[in-house]
């Protein structure tokens, strides 16, 4: 009789592990290839990235941080619990909601092990050069966790037609340079930057090849610009991007040196909208809206 | 007496010529140093590359030296009233509460104009300001240290309530422009507001002996036929007028005030009127220094003036803590 419980508790384990096999799926993620529960009801996501892109899909999310920054995106939010902010989450009301998925990434990548306590959770983070790429890669990845693949396949080929459209109108755009401002300050930003893959990904040619790297960018003077003297000037107001518009990025750039560029005398000056592509670089809508932008500016200056 | 600098010091002349010498070198080289690649000689010359000079060059050359003189006039100021050596607006709350009132009018305000914002935070700061004042009154006069600790402990707290707004509003990188000095974004028409700070010094000059007299005390200052209140007001609105406008062009530069006073004290003596205008000019060539390094070091990417100032500053005041000489009289 002890024998056949035995071997019943045996057979059941075997069983389970069989079965919790079969209901994960093994997805790419930015710290590798992860196995992940398959029938998840409840989700919560702590990157705007991906909560852009899972919104694209029609996924619908359980929870997400107060600030979503991007317009577009706050609906979502106002219908989702709220979890604490990107840097910092609020576990109480993790704990409470009990997820059975939690999808980090970028600025919240750091809580990633503090947020395993909780629920299995994925570092989706997308950053620098080769952003498309991963965003195409975490597009499909989520597509097969929610069994979504075909509307992940034709978001991808909506996205590739907008870069190789715009690839195929920055080829003879001439050069352009990347600006950050922050208030009355400026840094650039090149190849390897956050901001990289405007150039290597959608091959807007850099009018400085080495700009070292660095989150912040590199902080220059207005002489450096003119130095530069730019087809393009590419703007990112990071006050914006957060929702102050305190001192305007074009106010800060509409000086005498400035004014001496290329990109400024002939108005080839683009003002990204910037909680696309700061906060939420690598989200399916925020890269169709910046190709956009880029793309109608380019657009306009023919 | 100090032997080794004994004939140096009989002619008074001597640092002052040094200070202009050194001068008159750093402005030229700041004048030729910039991320534009422009020849010495065209600088000079009329059209485009004339607007360089007009434009960028010399603005951020008198943009640092106005920065630096007023702040180190700041420092003698607060050092007077205190009578403790070892104290500057950056490091006794002034700083600490001009950047909190720039927060207060970003996030309550936003849309303030200039006079707003150098008003808020001006008042922040002499409110900060004399708060510092009141806890040190309250110190045993025979724990001179206590006085910079307990300028280091409110500042930082004040500082902290910032950071700490700052950061639940996501604007710990905008309030980076105010917290670190730097002079990249320095331009003819955007470095202005810092000829108050230097004319603010400069009304200093004319209150000096009625500073020192105030920092023995209001009996003494009394007794002497001074008002005390009168003279603590004028003192405390300098400083605070000082350190508000040059954090709201060119952000915080810690040190300044400190280090320059301290230097010009050690060759000089302490007689406030005598020592003001050197120490102006000292503080004004040692930022222009700092500034001129910070654009060179990474040409043509920029380090933070204030940065570079923080390193050489934490070495001279290291300097004199451990190199004070002994009284051999």
């Amino acid at each position: 009789m002890r024998a056949f419980r035995w071997a019943a508790v045996i057979l059941a384990c075997g069983l389970g592990s069989q079965i919790a096999l079969a209901d994960a799926l093994s997805i790419e993620t930015a710290r590798g290839n992860i196995d992940v529960p398959r029938d998840l009801q409840k989700l919560v996501v702590f990157d705007i990235a991906a909560l852009d892109t899972l919104n694209a899909l029609g996924v619908s999310v359980a929870g997400t941080p107060e600030q979503v920054f991007v317009d577009y995106l706050k609906p979502v939010a106002k219908d989702a619990e709220k979890v604490g902010s990107l840097f910092e989450p609020d576990f109480e009301a993790i704990n409470a909601l009990q997820p059975d998925l939690i999808v980090a990434g970028g600025r919240s990548s750091k809580q990633v092990e503090a947020l395993s306590e909780f629920a299995p959770t994925i570092d989706m983070t997308i950053w620098g050069d080769g952003l498309l790429t991963q965003a195409i890669a975490r597009l499909h990845a989520y597509g097969s966790l929610f069994g979504k693949e075909d509307a992940a396949q034709e978001l991808e080929d909506d996205l590739n037609s907008a870069v190789n459209a715009l690839k195929a109108q920055s080829a003879g755009a001439g050069k352009a340079l990347i600006v950050l401002t922050n208030g009355p300050k400026i840094s650039v930003y090149g190849k390897g930057s956050r901001f990289g893959w405007l150039h290597t990904e959608l091959g807007i040619e850099p009018a400085i090849e080495d700009v070292k790297s660095s989150t912040h960018g590199e902080a220059v003077s207005f002489e450096f610009i003119r130095d530069a003297n730019p087809d393009w000037l590419i703007v990112i107001d990071r006050a914006a991007a957060i929702g102050q518009d305190a001192a305007l990025a074009a106010e800060t750039l509409d000086n005498k040196l400035v004014a001496e560029t290329t990109a400024w005398k002939s108005g080839q000056v683009i003002f990204l909208d910037a909680s696309k592509v700061y906060i939420a670089a690598g989200g399916y809508q925020s890269l169709m809206g910046t190709l956009a932008e880029i793309s109608d500016a380019f657009q306009k200056a023919n | 007496m100090r032997p080794h600098l004994a004939p140096l010091q009989r002619t008074s002349a001597f640092w002052p010529i040094v200070l202009a010498i050194l001068l008159v070198g750093l402005v030229a080289g700041s004048l030729v140093t910039g991320a534009a690649n422009v020849s010495a000689l065209d600088l000079f010359r009329r059209g485009e590359s004339g607007d360089i000079l007009l434009v960028s060059r010399l603005p951020r050359t008198l943009a640092t030296i106005l920065t630096g003189a007023s702040l180190a006039v700041a420092g003698v100021i607060m050092q007077t009233l205190v009578r403790n050596r070892f104290v500057e607006p950056a490091t006794t709350g002034t700083g600490q509460c001009a950047a909190l009132g720039l927060l207060a009018t970003l996030l309550l305000v936003p849309g303030a104009p200039l006079l707003a914002k150098m008003a808020i935070s001006s008042a922040a700061a002499f409110a900060g300001t004399a708060i510092f004042l009141a806890l040190v009154r309250r110190l045993p006069p025979t724990q001179p240290l206590l006085v910079p600790l307990t300028g280091i402990v409110y500042g930082g707290i004040v500082g902290s309530i910032s950071i700490f707004i700052a950061y639940e509003n996501d604007l710990l990188q905008y309030i980076s422009v105010w917290m670190n000095g730097e002079f990249s974004g320095v331009l003819q028409g955007r470095y202005e507001l810092l000829w108050a700070s230097g004319a603010a010094a400069l009304a200093a000059y004319f209150y000096a002996d009625q500073f020192t007299v105030a920092g023995f005390g209001k009996d003494t200052a009394h007794g002497l036929g001074l008002s005390y209140r009168t003279v603590m007001i004028a003192g405390l609105s300098i400083v605070a007028l000082i350190t508000s406008f040059t954090i709201l062009t060119v952000g915080m530069l810690p040190f300044v005030g400190l280090v320059v006073p301290n230097i010009i004290s050690r060759f000089r003596g302490d007689n406030t009127k005598e020592t003001l205008p050197l120490v102006a000019v000292l503080g004004g060539v040692l930022v222009l220094a700092s500034d001129l390094i910070g654009r060179l070091i990474r040409y043509p990417y920029e380090i933070p003036a204030g940065t570079i100032f923080g390193v050489l500053g934490t070495g001279v005041f290291l300097w004199l803590l451990f190199a004070r000489p002994t009284r051999r009289v």
